[in-house]
C-alpha cells in the first residue's frame, strides 16, 4: 500500500505470469469439453459443452483400471520412501558412528547419477527378477529416495536431544523412541514429504515406459502415451484423457495448495 | 524394525557392543540397500558394459571392444551433435528458470496481502502437472494448423509456425515446455530468499541515498546469489534431463537429430538400436561431466556466495 503507482505494473506482471501458467490447463480441460463439430473453434468456452469425449476415452483404454494401478503405485512409493527415509534419517541423526559420512556420502550423492545412466542394466536386473509389468516393479526402485532422507535429516536435527535421552533414561528403546516420540513430532515433514512423493510417483514415466507391456497393468502416464501414438489427432479425446490423468492431483492441489507449495520449495528441485 | 536390529546383532553373541554398533546400520539398511542396488550397482555395471559390445538380448554374449564404444563416440558426429544440442537446451533454459523469476521476484516483492496467495497458488500449478500432460497440452496449444498458438499468429498477419517440425525451432519450443514448467516454482524460491532479506539493510542504504537500482545491485542480488547459484547448478546439472521425456514424447530427437541431447542418445542407443555400449560409454561420460560441473559449482557456491551473517 506504500507506494500505489508502483502496484499496477507489478499485478500486470504477475496476472501475464498466472495466466501463461494457467492458460494450458484451462485449454485442456475447456477442449476436453468441446464437442467434435466445435473441436477447431477457437472460443474460450464450448457452445454445447459435453462430456462425449471423456466417453470415448474410458471405452478406448480402461483408464480407470490405470488410475486405479497409478493411485496404488503413487501410494506405496510414497509410504515407502517415508518408512526408508525416516528410520535411515534418525540413524544419521540420532548415533555418531563410525561410517556416518560415508553413509551421507553414497545417500546424498545418489540423486547425482541420471537415470538414463543406470536404466540398461536396472532394466536387466528387473526384468531379471520378474518385475516387468509389475506395480512392484515400478515401486521398489523408487523405495529410497535421498531427498526424503535429507528432509527428515533436518526436521530431525531440530529436535532436542534431552527428550531422547530422557525416553532412553526411562528404558525406551531405540525404535520405540523413533516411533512413540520423534515421528509424532515430525507431522509437518512427514505430510510435506508423503504429499511431495506422491505427487512424483503419479507423474513418474521413464521407468514405467520401461517396465510396461500391456495396457492393463500401465499408470496413466503410459496410458496417456500409448492413447497419444493410437490417436494422437483426436484432439478432444486426448484432451479429455488429460484431464483425467490430471484431475487427481489438480483436486489435490486444490485442497492442499499451500502445503505443497511449501514441501516443494523445502526440498529442492529434485 | 527391533526385527531387523536382532538380525544383524544376534543376541546370542550376547556383545553389547556390537550390538550398538550394528543398531545405526540395521536403521539405514533399507534406504542404503535400495540405492546400492538400484543405483550405484547398476552404475558400475554401466562402467563395465561400456567396454563392451552387446545387444540387450539375453541369450546373445557380451563382447569386450575395449576403448572402442568411447572412441566411436568421440569421432562419429551423433555425440558431439547431442552435447552441443544439451548446452543449448541449459543455456536456453537459464532465463527461464533463473533470469525471469529473478526479476520478477524483486520487482514483486512490495505485493502484500490476498494477491499474493493467489498470485502463488497459480504461477506454481504448471509444477504439479505431469510431463506427459504437459507434452500433450502445448502438442495441441502449438499444433501447425489447428492450434491457437499459430491461430493468434495467423490474425496477426503471420504465416504458420511449425514449433515442433522446423529444426531450426524445434528445440527451443522443447526449452519453453520445460521452462514453462520451473517459472513459477523458480519465482517463488526467489521470493522466499528475497523476503528473508533484513529491512533494515534496505533502510539503511535508503538512508545513505542509495537509488533502488543501487540497493538491488548492492544489497539484495549479493543476498539472494546463494540461491541464485543453487537455481542455476540445479538447471546446469538436471536441465537436459528434464527436457528429455519432451523429447521422447513430441520430437522423438528430430527433426534432423536437432532435438537430440546426451540424454535422448542414451536411450536412442539403448532400447530403439539396442546398442548397450554405444549407451553405456555415453552415460558414464555424461555422468563424469555432471559430476565435474556439479563439484566446479559447489567451489563456486562457497566462493562466491554472500551470506547474511
Amino acid at each position: 500500500m506504500t507506494n500505489r503507482p508502483r502496484q499496477l505494473p507489478v499485478h500486470a506482471m504477475m496476472i501475464v505470469l498466472s495466466v501463461l501458467a494457467l492458460f494450458p490447463v484451462y485449454w485442456m480441460i475447456v477442449t476436453a469439453l468441446k464437442p467434435e463439430t466445435e473441436i477447431f473453434s477457437t472460443a474460450l468456452w464450448p457452445k454445447a459443452p459435453s462430456l462425449e469425449n471423456f466417453g470415448y476415452v474410458l471405452e478406448a483404454i480402461p483408464m480407470l483400471r490405470i488410475l486405479w494401478n497409478t493411485a496404488l503405485m503413487a501410494s506405496a512409493t510414497a509410504a515407502a520412501q517415508v518408512l526408508t527415509g525416516l528410520l535411515a534419517a534418525y540413524a544419521l541423526v540420532r548415533w555418531p558412528f563410525p561410517g556416518v559420512k560415508l553413509a551421507q556420502a553414497v545417500i546424498g550423492l545418489s540423486w547425482l547419477v541420471p537415470f538414463q545412466v543406470t536404466m540398461i542394466p536396472n532394466y536387466v536386473l528387473a526384468t531379471e527378477l520378474g518385475l516387468r509389468d509389475t506395480i512392484a516393479g515400478l515401486v521398489i526402485p523408487n523405495a529410497a529416495a535421498a531427498f526424503a532422507v535429507i528432509v527428515f535429516y533436518n526436521a530431525m536435527r531440530s529436535f532436542p536431544k534431552e527428550v531422547i535421552e530422557a525416553a532412553r533414561m526411562d528404558g525406551a528403546g531405540a525404535s520405540r523412541i523413533l516411533w512413540q516420540i520423534v515421528a509424532p513430532n515430525m507431522r509437518p515433514a512427514l505430510a510435506a514429504l508423503t504429499v511431495l512423493a506422491f505427487i512424483s510417483a503419479w507423474n513418474e514415466y521413464f521407468w514405467p515406459l520401461l517396465l510396461t507391456r500391456h495396457i492393463e497393468n500401465a499408470v496413466v502416464q503410459i496410458g496417456l502415451e500409448m492413447f497419444m501414438s493410437q490417436e494422437g489427432n483426436q484432439w478432444g479425446p486426448m484432451m479429455a484423457a488429460a484431464t483425467l490423468a490430471s484431475l487427481p492431483i489438480l483436486a489435490l492441489y486444490l485442497v492442499l495448495h499451500r502445503q505443497i507449495i511449501d514441501s516443494f520449495m523445502r526440498s529442492g528441485l529434485k | 524394525m527391533t526385527a531387523i536390529a536382532e538380525i544383524f546383532a544376534p543376541t546370542g553373541l550376547a556383545l553389547p557392543r556390537l550390538r550398538s554398533a550394528a543398531l545405526p546400520w540395521a536403521y539405514l539398511a533399507p534406504a542404503l540397500l535400495i540405492t546400492l542396488v538400484w543405483i550405484y550397482l547398476p552404475l558400475i555395471e554401466a562402467a563395465k558394459l561400456s567396454f563392451y559390445q552387446w545387444n540387450m538380448l539375453p541369450t546373445s554374449p557380451q563382447r569386450f571392444v575395449g576403448w572402442d564404444n568411447y572412441r566411436n563416440l568421440l569421432t562419429l558426429p551423433d555425440m558431439s551433435r547431442a552435447a552441443l544440442n544439451t548446452v543449448l537446451y541449459i543455456v536456453g533454459l537459464l532465463p527461464l528458470s533463473v533470469l525471469i523469476p529473478l526479476a520478477v521476484a524483486i520487482l514483486t516483492q512490495d505485493m502484500t496481502g490476498r494477491a499474493r496467495g493467489i498470485y502463488r497458488s497459480l504461477i506454481f500449478v504448471p509444477m504439479i502437472v505431469a510431463p506427459v500432460v504437459a507434452a500433450i497440452l502445448w502438442r495441441w496449444l502449438l499444433n501447425d494448423t489447428h492450434g491457437l498458438v499459430n491461430a493468434g499468429l495467423e490474425v496477426l498477419g503471420f504465416g504458420p509456425v511449425g514449433f515442433l517440425q522446423d529444426p531450426d525451432i524445434a528445440l527451443w519450443t522443447l526449452v519453453w515446455i520445460t521452462g514453462w514448467k520451473l517459472i513459477g516454482f523458480s519465482t517463488l524460491l526467489l521470493s522466499a530468499a528475497n523476503a528473508t532479506i533484513a529491512p533494515s539493510y534496505i533502510e539503511a542504504a535508503r538512508m545513505d541515498g542509495a537509488s533502488r537500482w543501487q540497493v538491488i545491485r548492492d544489497i539484495r542480488l549479493p543476498l539472494l546469489s546463494p540461491t541464485i547459484l543453487l537455481l542455476t547448478m540445479m538447471t546446469a546439472l538436471f536441465g537436459a534431463q528434464w527436457s528429455f521425456i519432451y523429447v521422447n514424447v513430441l520430437t522423438g530427437g528430430g527433426p534432423l537429430k536437432s532435438t537430440t541431447n546426451v540424454f535422448f542418445l542414451m536411450w536412442d542407443y539403448g532400447f530403439k538400436t539396442l546398442s548397450a555400449g554405444w549407451s553405456a560409454a555415453a552415460g558414464i561420460l555424461t555422468f563424469v561431466t555432471l559430476a565435474a560441473v556439479a563439484l566446479l559449482m559447489l567451489r563456486l557456491m562457497k566462493r562466491l556466495a554472500v551470506y547474511d551473517e
